[in-house]
């Protein structure tokens, strides 16, 4: 598999981030190029990959998390969470977490 | 780094009384310090922020090579409009800090902001054996500042595949 997918999980609660909005950009162009937009699936995954094994291809992508909806927290750190990552060979599967609580966010390059 | 800059008044006298009662589990760090063995980019002792007044700290951690992220350029931006709008740029210092608090006093204002973190190039120094162009380049984390009466602390622990950053204190 390759092309980019992601997983939102609430690390307060131990649970999955349902109903979230997040977006994919491609931020080699100015301004960035919107390139998907959903909502996670209770699992906190989205249905379809957010960029597709058809559409893999090299490039500076950004994913954007609107948390600050979620959350619902006047003081949360962060509202729309951004995580710009390379990839760096199509041939490869890149999967994008993002473990949060309304002060605190985590991702990495997953499996 | 001086602590005594980064303690309040009560702070220290409460120090200060401990030393007076011969307590030595209260003997500031930096000064059992001297004898530890000195490790790369390692502060000489934890930094007590607590009751300080109202600002916007950061603290970059490699957790690639067990360090402080010392070294690492920051572009520090406020959103404006539809962008951000940069304030400055800062290079965290040994300890992976900013000299300077990055907001304080009246800079320290409600609003969306950006730390941009060059972790390209600060991997790069290290000579990481990373791909062209590495998973993560030069990274934006936006935070949002509400109450201005409440300090904000961000630690940012990164390495060249993942980061972290969170409310600290």
């Amino acid at each position: 598999m390759t092309g980019i997918t992601t997983h939102l999980l609430d690390i307060a609660t131990g649970r999955p981030l349902a109903g979230v909005q997040v977006e994919l950009y491609d931020v080699a162009t100015n301004p960035p190029t919107l390139l998907n937009k959903t909502r996670t699936n209770p699992d906190g995954r989205t249905d379809a990959p957010m960029l597709p094994a058809a559409a893999a291809r090299t490039g500076q992508f950004e994913l954007r998390f609107h948390v600050g909806e979620y959350f619902k927290s006047a003081e949360a750190l962060s509202d729309i969470v951004p995580v710009r990552f390379a990839i760096f060979d199509a041939a490869q599967h890149y999967h994008v977490p993002m473990l949060c609580a309304p002060w605190f966010f985590s991702t990495y390059r997953g499996s | 780094m001086a602590n005594d800059d980064l303690l309040q008044p009560e702070r220290r006298q409460f120090a200060l009384s401990g030393l007076a009662l011969g307590a030595a589990a209260l003997l500031p760090a930096a000064a059992s310090a001297q004898t530890a063995t000195p490790a790369p980019a390692q502060g000489a002792s934890p930094v007590v922020q607590a009751g300080l007044s109202p600002r916007l700290t950061v603290h970059a951690i490699d957790i690639y090579n067990g360090s402080a992220g010392a070294g690492l350029r920051i572009d520090f931006s406020k959103q404006e409009g539809d962008g951000y709008k940069l304030i400055r740029t800062v290079t965290t210092n040994a300890t992976g800090r900013s000299e300077e608090p990055l907001l304080i006093g009246e800079s320290y204002q409600s609003g969306d902001y950006e730390l941009l973190m060059h972790f390209d190039e600060y991997f790069a120094r290290k000579e990481a054996k990373l791909p062209t162009p590495p998973f993560l380049s030069k990274v934006p984390i936006r935070i949002r500042i509400v109450d201005i009466s409440q300090r904000i602390h961000l630690p940012i622990q990164f390495g060249p595949w993942s980061y972290t950053y969170s409310r600290g204190s």
